[in-house]
């Protein structure tokens, strides 16, 4: 008697072999990548680097985010930003006064931990920015400004690398 | 009577031995997993640069007037300017123009290089811009003065905390934005 719908015991197989070189292949190539560098940033998802071929690497993780909307200070919204410039309420000589008030406080936050630890004055760190790649020089000026009125004149500017 | 028994002989039965996969494809799937999610597409670099310093302190009062080479760079919507001049008399101002597109800032960078060539002790580059130059194009001016191939002349850069003298990585290690100024 045979069975119903054709032949019997036909098992139906699967075959992994094409799959198993897709992952080896996609596996080889995620490992020459990946990298253990402990540096690790998610960029804002409302900014565009530009690029550039610098070949020195990210060291540092932010302090002012400049989206294509707001201005953020170590993941802090300080201040909004409208048709490519800061608020006319925000600004003031120049510069961006929350901007400036912000990094006053991490001025004053790192003296205090110098003069705690006892060690020699230093002058205040780098300040890494991360900026949308549209953005006008002008309103990097006011922001810049604002850092160097907060004693900050070192500035690294985040790009993304050429691989 | 010994009876022999009859040695039964064993056929040799082949059969097709199956390699189990599918802890392989498991590993594979979590590895492939957790790389997924832990790769960088997009690799993030630095361009490091100054802005002028404001100080309260009075300015010293000897100051030795000394010649040197000051190296500017503006830069405006289409093109970007290189201006040198000397501190003391006399001062040989000299200007050129390059259009701000990839082909124009290969020649500035070879115009630079040879600035560098001739004025080794110059490492400094002043950069002005106008308002209304996008971030992206000042990254590539920027770019153009401070970076050096492996193909291009290595030039000296002195160590900040020794002083000595030791082989550069930039083509111009100190670029100072000019335009902040209040």
């Amino acid at each position: 008697m045979s069975g119903v719908g054709g032949d019997s015991n036909e098992g139906i197989s699967l075959n992994l072999n094409p799959m198993l070189d897709v992952f080896s292949i996609l596996i080889t190539f995620l490992l020459m990548s990946f990298s253990t560098d402990p540096v690790n940033h998610d960029i804002n998802k409302d900014v565009t680097l530009p690029e550039s071929k610098t070949f020195v690497a990210l060291d540092e993780v932010p302090t002012i985010t400049v989206s294509k909307t707001e201005i953020y200070i170590n993941e802090r919204k300080v201040a909004n930003i409208v048709q490519g410039d800061a608020e006319e309420k925000d600004r003031s000589q120049g510069a961006i006064f929350p901007v400036f008030q912000e990094l006053t406080k991490l001025a004053d936050a790192s003296k205090k931990s110098m003069t705690a630890s006892g060690g020699p004055k230093k002058k205040n760190p780098p300040i890494t920015m991360e900026m949308d790649k549209d953005h006008r020089f002008k309103l990097m000026k006011r922001i810049m400004l604002s850092a160097q009125q907060a004693e900050f004149v070192s500035f690294k500017l985040m790009v993304s690398k050429e691989m | 009577m010994a009876h022999h028994r009859r040695k039964k002989r064993r056929k040799l039965v082949y059969r097709d031995i199956e390699l189990n996969i599918m802890p392989f494809v498991d590993v594979f799937s979590m590895l492939n997993t957790f790389l997924l999610f832990s790769a960088v597409f997009i690799s993030i670099g630095m361009i490091e640069v100054q802005i002028p310093f404001l100080s309260n302190a009075p300015p010293p009062k000897k100051v030795e007037k000394t010649r040197d080479l000051d190296i500017k760079v503006n830069i405006a919507a289409d093109k970007v300017e290189i201006l040198t001049s000397w501190t003391a008399a006399p001062v040989d101002e000299k200007r050129e123009n390059f259009p701000l597109t990839e082909a124009g800032m290969a020649d500035m960078h070879n115009k630079l290089i040879a600035l560098r060539r001739q004025y080794e002790d110059t490492d400094k580059v002043t950069v002005f811009s106008d308002d209304d130059v996008i971030y992206e194009k000042l990254a590539l001016v920027l770019d153009t003065v401070k970076l050096r191939k492996d193909n291009e002349p290595q030039f000296s850069e002195k160590d900040i905390i020794t002083g000595e003298k030791r082989p550069g990585i930039f083509l111009y290690p100190k670029v100072v934005i000019g335009s902040v100024l209040l």
